[in-house]
C-alpha cells in the first residue's frame, strides 16, 4: 500500500516537474541545432514563476468560461498523466479508465480551451480555436485507431495491462502494424503539441498561430496554468508514445532499483523522442493551414492500415 | 556445421522494412513537390534493395547480393541523379497537381493497400508453410499494393515527370514481388529488367524534355493539341 502511494506521488511529482523541463530541452537543442545560443534549459521554469507572481488582465466580455478553462486544461493533462504507465507498468490511476478515457480526457481539455478562446469575442481568439478543432477532429481519430492496434495486441485497453504484455514481448514493436501505428501517431503527437509542420509554438504572426491564438487574452497565473498544461500534455503524449511502443525497462516490482532503472530508461527515451522531434521541426517548413489536414490524413490511413494488419499479419 | 541464421528474424526484419516501403509509397501520393518525390523514390529504392540484401543473407544466395547492389546502385542512385538533373534542365520547380485532391488521393491508396492485402492472401497456403513460404506472405501484399499505388499516381498526375514516377515506384513493386516469391531470378533476368528501366527511363526522359520544350510545360493533357 506504501508502495503505491510512494509509486503515484513520484509519478505526479515528475509529472509537473518533468513537463516544463522537456519543453526546456526541446527548445535549447532545437537553438543548437540551427547555430543559435537559445535560451538555457530551465527558462520554462523562470516563465511559469514570473507568470505566476504577476497580476491579470480579464476582458470585460469574458464569462466564467474564460477563468475555468486553464484549470481544466491543467487538470485533465494531470489527469491523464496519472492514468498513463511512466517508470512502473503500473500508472496510479489505471483502474480510473483505460485508453478511451485519456483521449477523451484531453479532449475535454482542448474543447474548455478552445470555449476559453472563443468567449472573449476576440476575433483571433474565435480563428484560433476554428484551427484548432479543424486540426483535432482528424487528429483524434487517427490517434485512436493508432492506440487501438496497441490494444488490440495486448486484448485491453487499460494502459497498465498494454504495458505489462508489451514487456513481455520485446520484439514486438518490430511488427509492421506496430511502426505504421508508431508513424501514425508521431504525426499526431506533432500535430497536438504544435510542433512546426502544423502550428509554429514559437511566432506570434496572425496567419499561422493557431495555439497561440486562442490564448492571447490570457495573461499572469491563467498564462502560467495553460502554459504549464500544454507542457504536461506533450509530456503524457510523449510517454504514452515511447512506453507503449518501446517498453524497455519498466517494472512491475517497486524496489528501489528497478523504479531506478524505470528511471533511467523513461529519461534516455524521452530525450531520444526529443530529438526525433527536434529533427522534424528544424528540416521541415510550416505546412500551409490548408495542407495540414492532407499531413493528418496520412496519418489517419497510416492508423486504419496498421489496425487492418493486425488482422492479416 | 555451417552458421544458418535464424528465418524467424529475417521473416520480421523483411516485413518490418516491407511496411517502411509501403509507408514511404503513401507519403509519396501524398507529396506535392517534384524534387521530394524523387528522393521518396530513392529512399523507396534503397530499402528494396536491403530487403533483396537480407533475403539473400538468409536464403543464402550469394547471387541476389549483386541484384542488391544493382538495386542500390542504379535506382536509388543513379536513376534519382538523372531525373533531378532533368528537373532542373526543365527549370519546372512547381507543385504538383494531382487530378483527385490530396487526402482522397491518400484514402484511395489506403483503399488499394487493402485490395492487395486481399489479393495476396489468396496465395497464402497456410498448410504448406515452410519458414521460406512465410517469407514472401508479408511481402506479396506489399508488393500488390505498391504495384497498385503505382498505377493509380500515373493515372493520377498530370506531369509527364510524375507519371514516371509512377511508372517506376510500380516497377519497384514487381521487383519486390518478384525477388520475395522466387528468392531471386536468375541474373541474367534481372540484369535485363534493370537495363529495361533504365533505357525507358533515359527515353521517357527524352520525351519529358522534347514535351516540355515544345509546349512550355509538361502537363501531357496539352498533348491533345496534336491533333489540329
Amino acid at each position: 500500500m506504501i508502495e503505491v502511494l510512494i509509486n503515484s506521488a513520484l509519478q505526479l511529482v515528475l509529472l509537473l516537474l518533468l513537463a516544463p523541463l522537456l519543453s526546456g530541452a526541446i527548445k535549447t537543442l532545437k537553438a543548437r541545432l540551427q547555430m543559435r545560443r537559445g535560451p538555457g534549459i530551465l527558462q520554462p521554469y523562470r516563465d511559469i514563476l514570473k507568470l505566476l507572481r504577476k497580476g491579470m488582465v480579464i476582458p470585460e466580455t469574458a464569462s466564467w468560461i474564460f477563468s475555468a478553462a486553464p484549470y481544466m486544461v491543467f487538470a485533465t493533462a494531470t489527469l491523464v498523466g496519472l492514468m498513463i504507465p511512466m517508470t512502473t507498468t503500473h500508472a496510479p490511476f489505471s483502474l480510473f479508465g483505460g485508453v478511451l478515457a485519456v483521449v477523451y480526457l484531453l479532449a475535454l481539455g482542448r474543447f474548455f480551451l478552445a470555449l476559453g478562446g472563443l468567449d472573449t469575442g476576440s476575433s483571433f481568439g474565435g480563428l484560433g480555436s476554428s484551427r484548432e478543432m479543424t486540426i483535432s477532429a482528424i487528429a483524434e481519430p487517427a490517434m485512436m485507431l493508432a492506440i487501438f492496434t496497441v490494444a488490440l495486441g495486448a486484448n485491453s485497453t487499460n494502459l497498465s495491462e498494454m504495458a505489462k504484455v508489451a514487456v513481455g514481448q520485446s520484439w514486438r514493436f518490430l511488427a509492421p502494424s506496430q511502426m505504421l501505428a508508431f508513424a501514425a501517431l508521431f504525426i499526431v503527437l506533432i500535430a497536438e503539441t504544435g510542433r512546426i509542420p502544423v502550428d509554429n509554438p514559437a511566432t506570434h504572426l496572425e496567419l499561422t498561430m493557431i495555439h497561440e491564438a486562442m490564448i492571447l487574452e490570457y495573461s499572469g497565473p491563467y498564462l502560467a496554468l495553460i502554459e504549464w498544461g500544454a507542457s504536461i500534455k506533450q509530456l503524457v503524449l510523449m510517454t504514452l508514445l515511447v512506453n507503449t511502443f518501446f517498453p524497455f525497462g519498466l517494472s512491475s516490482d517497486w524496489t528501489l532499483q528497478t523504479i531506478g532503472v524505470g528511471l533511467a530508461f523513461y529519461l534516455a527515451k524521452l530525450l531520444m523522442l526529443a530529438c526525433m522531434i527536434v529533427l522534424v521541426e528544424t528540416t521541415n517548413a510550416k505546412l500551409r493551414l490548408f495542407r495540414v489536414p492532407e499531413l493528418l490524413m496520412v496519418a489517419f490511413i497510416l492508423g486504419a492500415l496498421a489496425l487492418i494488419s493486425t488482422f492479416l499479419f | 556445421m555451417p552458421f544458418v541464421p535464424d528465418p524467424e528474424i529475417g521473416n520480421r526484419i523483411i516485413t518490418l522494412m516491407a511496411a517502411l516501403v509501403l509507408v514511404l509509397q503513401i507519403a509519396a501520393v501524398g507529396q506535392r513537390g517534384i524534387v521530394s518525390s524523387i528522393r521518396i523514390f530513392a529512399v523507396q529504392s534503397f530499402l528494396l534493395g536491403a530487403i533483396a540484401a537480407v533475403i539473400a543473407y538468409f536464403n543464402q544466395a550469394s547471387h541476389i547480393y549483386v541484384v542488391a547492389l544493382l538495386t542500390v546502385f542504379l535506382k536509388a542512385g543513379l536513376l534519382p541523379r538523372l531525373l533531378e538533373r532533368l528537373v532542373e534542365r526543365i527549370g519546372i520547380r512547381r507543385e504538383i497537381e494531382p487530378l483527385i485532391n490530396v487526402p482522397l488521393s491518400i484514402l484511395i491508396s489506403g483503399g488499394l493497400t487493402l485490395l492487395g492485402y486481399v489479393v495476396a492472401e489468396s496465395f497464402y497456403h497456410p498448410e504448406e508453410t515452410s519458414a521460406r513460404a512465410a517469407l514472401g506472405h508479408n511481402t506479396l501484399a506489399v508488393a500488390v499494393a505498391l504495384f497498385l499505388i503505382g498505377f493509380f499516381v500515373m493515372v493520377n498526375r498530370r506531369k509527364a515527370l510524375t507519371q514516371v514516377l509512377g511508372l517506376l515506384s510500380l516497377e519497384n513493386g514487381l521487383f519486390l514481388a518478384a525477388i520475395s516469391l522466387t528468392y531471386g531470378m536468375p541474373l541474367v533476368v534481372e540484369i535485363g529488367i534493370f537495363f529495361d528501366v533504365l533505357v525507358a527511363v533515359l527515353v521517357l526522359g527524352i520525351l519529358v524534355f522534347r514535351i516540355g520544350e515544345t509546349f512550355d510545360s509538361m502537363d501531357v493533357s496539352k498533348l491533345r493539341k496534336l491533333r489540329e
